[in-house]
């Protein structure tokens, strides 16, 4: 019995494993990108790619001849308006192999059989735009080497820096000039609004200023931020903050005129640069309020300077007695805990220092 | 203030810098970008004193001085700036994601110091596409800009600015179709010189590109999908609704409906239709900003048209139109095709000496990056179809030079189709970017006539159609000269049918 199986499978097997072909799956990211963008197949190999187009675009996938990818790119566009009926193919040589336009969520398969030579087959979306950037490559080689990822030119450069962002740790230039702190990028920030401004202080000290509800967010210490998905612009991305949150502000918000328990209206007006410094500039209940943010100088937290000229009442400033701040005051009173009064006149101009008290 | 990190003397990428003599005889030269820069370009255009600005998606504004070859830093930290105006030599105005901006250097220093919000009265939920386009400015000084739906690729965030309305967004069929969650997106704002916003115009899906011309008429690029499936031109006019139905819902006083769910014939009732359809796949995949040829420009030809960016294509457009019955109609033919010209022609301007500058951009997209500066070769004008107009019975091309009469009369030389691009809900499960071309027909002509003077040929047809895209391409068409023309396709769009 043992043996009969033996021998059918022998018999039955052995040629549907010479003939299955080996399937390799393709599939899209999102940005104009096939996921896979380089593999090895063995000359003569039987193969079945198949195509799904997890996209929200429409897509093809040709497969060309060594060298010709760029040329078969250009030959889609000269299709001009008989491209659409074309599904984007021309009729060309250079192609061996091809899957026509599919919508996303579709997906279609060719057999096929890899050339006999050895060599860097390309493979291409020829949707108009596409193809300058969103290709691959199938290396046809008897030991399935594929050349390293940086070095193989049908390979998109976006897909190189992409794999090698764990390999390097240096820090890009990000602008064409040396940003020295204070400096600040406006963006999309976790934990604020989505109008925020993310400030670079000296003594490598950050916070993020919401726009939206005028108000200081949170700070931080350490590195300052990871932009890169958030500059690539195509998903729901952040700035993403790298060092140490140390405070995030628990009141909903720090001024009250007029009345001390009494939630402010608030308007963003701007800033201007002070030092290079931003000065925000903002209504509190209609009353125009100016603060500037900066380091202190030994770097254990932040010095807040108010200014707020034009008003006749006394404003109260208010804190989270537990954020794991101690707060200073230039001038005005403790009136109760968490809660700074101060005059008019001492509205005009005053400073809250706040410090790391774990420091 | 201090300039610590302004870069008096920016390194120049000059290896970069290249000159190409296109095919058809427009010098394209690449504008050399400063060295760490990601010419990711949001906006161009030109300070009083002749310099360069252009602001770039990682937040920086800089000014290029053509005398010395340098870039400047203006202003840097902005969010994703996708448009900007020129004021004065010490103010421009930047469209950011959350607000529009007055960015004003005040102590003269050429950078810098004051950033005034005038409005962030728009929604904002936190979707990758709600992309900003503009500011263009009126006589008047009512800047307009325009606001993009989200996409249906993702969702929005926890804690959008403005109220929600999830009726902007197709809940019959999840997040196919692109979306207005909070107030204005898919809309046309106007904003008075006293910073009062007014919703202005709405049915815009991606409107990226808004152009104004010296009659004060705005008009938009909106890229294709979702309810017509192809680009289009638009003339925007105050209270008017273009189509895409997800703005409705932040109309005043609207009744609550979904507006997906509302019958297509109420829809198309209310819509105003496209001056110019750009054949999707065929004349643009992603047309971009629209430039007035205004007058004094090294393409006086020209003057009037319009030129439009095309992202995904090496490809500036030009547009031409005529009022018929009332409403702007007109053509769509390619001004400059490839000869060195890149990809992501996002936003157009003309320098002072009347070349034109492109800049250009990715962002996620086919496009590319960088600013290139297309200029005529003196005095020469070109071979290219001037206009094509509309007549009863056919159309009307009129060529910048005397014609060939052999090769310009030759019905052979003509190959016609039309076909048209309905409006209607996109299937559920077709991509962004399929584009349907209906009834598509050869047409043949019954006549052609060339005027005395050689430079205009009138072609008849058989019976137009209103609402049909004519879609010609010349070839092997010469003038006297011997020139072929090179900008062969154009393709009109008949909204209305001229009576004798």
């Amino acid at each position: 019995m043992a043996v009969f199986v033996g021998l059918s499978i022998g018999l039955l097997v052995f040629p549907i494993q010479a003939q299955t072909p080996r399937e390799i799956l393709i599939t899209t990211l999102p940005g104009l990108q096939f996921d896979r963008v380089q593999w090895a197949a063995k000359p003569g190999e039987k193969l079945k790619i198949i195509f799904t187009n997890q996209d929200d675009m429409s897509h093809n996938l040709l497969l060309v001849k060594p060298g010709r990818r760029l040329a078969v790119v250009q030959q889609a566009e000269e299709l001009a308006e008989k491209g659409p009926e074309a599904n984007y193919i021309p009729n060309s040589p250079d192609i061996l192999w091809s899957i026509p336009v599919i919508s996303p969520g579709q997906s279609a398969s060719i057999e096929l059989t890899a050339p006999s030579e050895e060599g860097a087959y390309p493979y291409v979306c020829t949707y108009p735009g596409h193809g300058y950037i969103m290709y691959g490559v199938m290396h046809v080689s008897k030991k399935l080497q594929t050349p390293p990822l940086d070095d193989d030119p049908d390979v998109p450069d976006l897909r190189k820096e992409a794999m090698n962002d764990h390999a390097h740790h240096h820090e890009p230039k990000d602008h064409p000039f040396e940003l020295v702190p204070p400096y600040y990028y406006r963006a999309f920030m976790e934990g604020s609004g989505l109008a925020s401004v993310a400030v670079r202080l000296p003594q490598r000290l950050a916070y993020c200023w919401d726009a939206g509800a005028c108000k200081l967010q949170y700070a931080w210490s350490g590195d300052f931020l990871d932009n890169k998905d958030f500059w690539h612009g195509h998903k729901n991305a952040y700035a993403q903050v790298l060092g140490e949150i140390f405070y995030r502000d628990q009141v909903q918000h720090p001024l009250r005129i007029g009345n001390p328990m009494l939630l402010p209206t608030v308007i963003f007006k701007g800033y201007r640069l002070v030092d290079r410094y931003p000065e925000f500039n903002y209504l509190v209940n209609g009353v125009e309020v100016f603060e500037c943010i900066r380091e202190k100088a030994d770097g254990t937290g932040l010095e807040r300077r108010f200014r707020i000229p034009y008003q006749l009442e006394p404003i109260w400033f208010h804190f989270s007695p537990n954020d794991g701040m101690s707060y200073e005051c230039s001038s005005g009173q403790l009136e109760s805990k968490g809660i700074i009064k101060l005059s008019p006149e001492e509205a005009a101009e005053f400073t809250i220092i706040m410090t790391r008290a774990t420091l | 203030m201090t300039l610590k990190y302004l870069i008096a003397s920016l390194l120049l990428f000059f290896c970069s810098h290249s000159i190409a003599q296109s095919d058809q005889g427009y010098l394209i030269e690449d504008i050399p970008m400063p060295e760490g820069l990601d010419p990711e370009t949001g906006g161009i255009g030109f300070l009083p004193d002749g310099k360069l600005v252009a602001c770039f998606t990682r937040g920086e504004v800089l000014t290029y001085d053509f005398k010395t070859g340098k870039w400047d830093v203006f202003a840097v930290g902005l969010h994703e700036p996708l448009g900007l105006l020129v004021e004065s030599q010490h103010e421009i105005v930047v469209l950011q994601r959350p607000e529009l901006t007055r960015i004003k250097d005040v102590d003269g220093d050429g950078r810098a110091d004051v950033y005034e919000t005038i409005t962030d009265a728009f929604g904002l939920s936190g979707n990758y596409h709600e992309f900003n386009y503009g500011p263009v400015k009126d006589k008047d000084g009512n800047f307009y800009i325009a606001l993009n739906t989200a996409s249906s690729g993702a969702g929005f965030r926890d804690n959008p600015r403005g109220p929600v309305n999830l009726a902007g967004r197709d809940s019959t069929s999840g997040r196919k179709q692109m979306y207005s969650v909070v107030p204005y997106r898919g809309w046309v704002l106007k904003i008075t010189p006293k910073g009062q916003v007014i919703p202005f115009a709405s049915g815009l899906r991606s409107p990226n590109g808004i152009g104004i011309d010296e009659e004060g008429n705005i008009f938009i690029n909106d890229n294709q999908s979702d309810w017509v499936e192809t680009s289009k031109f638009f003339h925007i006019q105050e209270g008017h609704f273009y189509g895409h139905p997800a703005s409705l819902v932040w109309e005043k006083d609207w009744d609550g409906r979904n507006p997906f769910r509302i019958p297509v014939e109420e829809l198309n009732q209310r819509r105003t239709e496209a001056s110019v359809f750009y054949p999707h796949g065929i004349m643009a995949n992603s047309p971009a900003e629209p430039l007035y040829v205004k007058k004094d420009t090294q393409f006086p030809q020209f003057e009037g048209q319009w030129l439009i960016g095309e992202m995904n294509h090496e490809r500036i457009i030009r547009v031409m139109l005529e009022k018929i019955n009332g409403e702007y109609q007109g053509a769509c033919v390619p001004f400059q095709d490839k000869g060195g010209l890149r990809r992501g022609n996002n936003r157009l301007a003309f320098s002072p000496d009347g070349s034109l500058f492109t800049g250009q951009i990715v962002h996620g997209w086919a496009g590319a990056k960088g600013i290139q500066r297309i200029s005529s070769k003196g005095k020469t004008i070109l071979l290219d179809i001037q206009t094509m107009k509309l007549t009863p019975n056919g159309f009307e091309f009129t060529f910048t030079k005397p014609m060939d009469a052999k090769t310009v009369t030759q019905i052979a030389n003509y190959h016609v189709r039309h076909y048209r691009y309905p409006y209607q809900k996109k299937p559920f499960n077709e991509p962004i970017d399929f584009s349907n071309q209906e009834d598509i027909q050869e047409v043949t002509i019954q006549k052609i006539r060339l005027s005395d003077d050689k430079k205009t040929v009138t072609v008849e047809l058989p019976q137009l159609r209103k609402g049909y895209v004519y879609e010609f391409k010349l070839e092997g068409i010469r003038s006297q000269d011997g020139s072929l023309l090179k900008n062969n396709l154009i393709c009109y769009t008949v909204n209305q049918l001229k009576t004798n």
